[in-house]
């Protein structure tokens, strides 16, 4: 087993996915939190393309938080079981990325990072991209029938969609109010065991 | 041998490193073309409302880079191992944030939508964007040994990519990708002249993006 280093800021972000993934892989890793402080040293220093998350194993590095949830899920049975549902995981991920360069535009602000108007900002841009969105994730999840979004068992697509949508509605109330089904797709995620002890331990 | 149709509008885009692909391994498959008359009752039917699709054997596949790996997979230019498939990946996702940065430039002179006057763009957003990208491209094909790959010794889908866009940055512009980036026109010069690929470049329709 190779040794896996996992470098983010201490906070969930783009981090939570990747840790998640290792959690239900059952993949030991390092999980080293770099602090605001120490980030400016390391990112010169340390990052290919000055970002994090950074994936080191046995000390090569990837950038880039999909490309690292992709390389573990895929080593460990977690990203779809065949080429065709792997490239499905993959279409859903990037129209995640799409929804979430809108999205943030509102949620930026909504959690203080950025000024603006709540309110006017919800309706400029978090509902839109919400409504652009998620009739696709619910039409998936009919349309596979197993309550996850490809095939038949958790895939990193289902993990990364479900955090995203368990922080917006932390930060959000009732932001998912009409979309039931989005909400039961986010608990059934978040109940698989691997899974649930690690959002409990955190 | 499934049966392949790629659908989209009569540009390069975001497709043609797919077409690359097919012509790449011999893969015979449908090159479909919407017009834009097409387009209005088929974006209902397709899953996301945006194109490339690619069906392969009737079923459908979205989004032009899930696109471009699942082939790569399937014919052998994703990566020559997990790890090397991951660092093409990664360079993909970085292709990804930095188109997102290019856009209000790369959509005004491809005459897709205005964002203010074309000259100002290059240099307000158009260069910027190019000089921090080209430039970490550059430092990862130095670092892979300046032998005309961005990773590893083999051909891969992010080398195609890079190097069909190259192609539309310098029709906006010419030179624009300029001779700061040796490492990467290499990777560019090496896809334009792989035999494989002489017919299509030579039959393909002159598009400006």
């Amino acid at each position: 087993m190779p040794a896996y280093k996992f470098y983010y800021f201490p906070i969930r972000g783009l981090g939570e996915a990747p840790r998640q993934i290792f959690a239900l892989a059952g993949v030991e890793f390092e999980n080293i939190g770099i602090s605001d402080e120490k980030w400016e040293t390391f990112q010169k220093t340390e990052t290919p393309f000055g970002q994090m998350p950074l994936l080191e194993v046995d000390g090569k590095q990837i950038p880039q938080s999909f490309a690292i949830c992709r390389y573990i899920a895929s080593q460990h049975g977690l990203a779809g079981k065949t080429p065709f549902e792997a490239a499905w995981v993959d279409a859903l991920a990037d129209q995640y990325k799409d929804f979430n360069n809108d999205f943030k535009k509102f949620f930026y602000v909504q959690l203080g990072f950025e000024d603006g108007d709540k309110e006017e900002y919800k309706k400029e841009h978090g509902i839109p991209a919400r409504d652009k969105f998620f009739p696709l994730i619910v039409k998936q999840i009919k349309d596979n029938g197993s309550g996850l979004l490809v095939g038949s068992s958790a895939t990193w697509v289902d993990i990364l969609i479900a955090e995203a949508v368990s922080r917006i509605a932390e930060n959000v109330p009732g932001f998912f109010e009409s979309y039931p089904e989005i909400i039961a797709h986010q608990q059934k995620v978040h109940s698989i065991p691997q899974i649930k002890k690690w959002i409990e331990a955190r | 041998m499934p049966s392949y149709k790629l659908i989209y509008f009569d540009v390069r885009g975001l497709a043609e490193v797919s077409r690359f692909l097919f012509y790449l391994s011999s893969t015979p498959f449908q090159d479909y073309e919407v017009s834009d008359a097409e387009w209005l009752t088929l974006q209902g039917k397709t899953p996301y409302g945006k194109l490339p699709i690619l069906e392969v054997d009737g079923k459908t596949l979205a989004q032009s880079f899930a696109i471009a790996r699942y082939l790569a997979r399937e014919f052998g230019f994703a990566g020559n191992s997990p790890f090397e498939c991951a660092l093409v990946d990664a360079l993909g996702d970085q292709f990804k944030d930095y188109w997102g940065e290019l856009f209000p430039y790369f959509a005004t002179c491809a005459g897709i939508k205005e964002f203010g006057n074309s000259n100002i763009l290059r240099r307000e957003v158009g260069e910027p964007a190019r000089d921090k990208f080209f430039t970490m491209l550059e430092r990862v094909a130095k670092e892979n040994g300046s032998n005309g790959h961005l990773v590893g010794d083999s051909l891969t889908w992010i080398d195609l990519t890079v190097a069909d866009h190259i192609t539309t940055l310098n029709n906006f512009s010419d030179g624009f990708v300029d001779d700061r980036f040796p490492a990467v026109l290499a990777v560019r010069e090496k896809v334009m002249n792989d035999p494989r690929l002489t017919e299509y470049l030579a039959k393909r329709p002159k598009r400006y993006f």
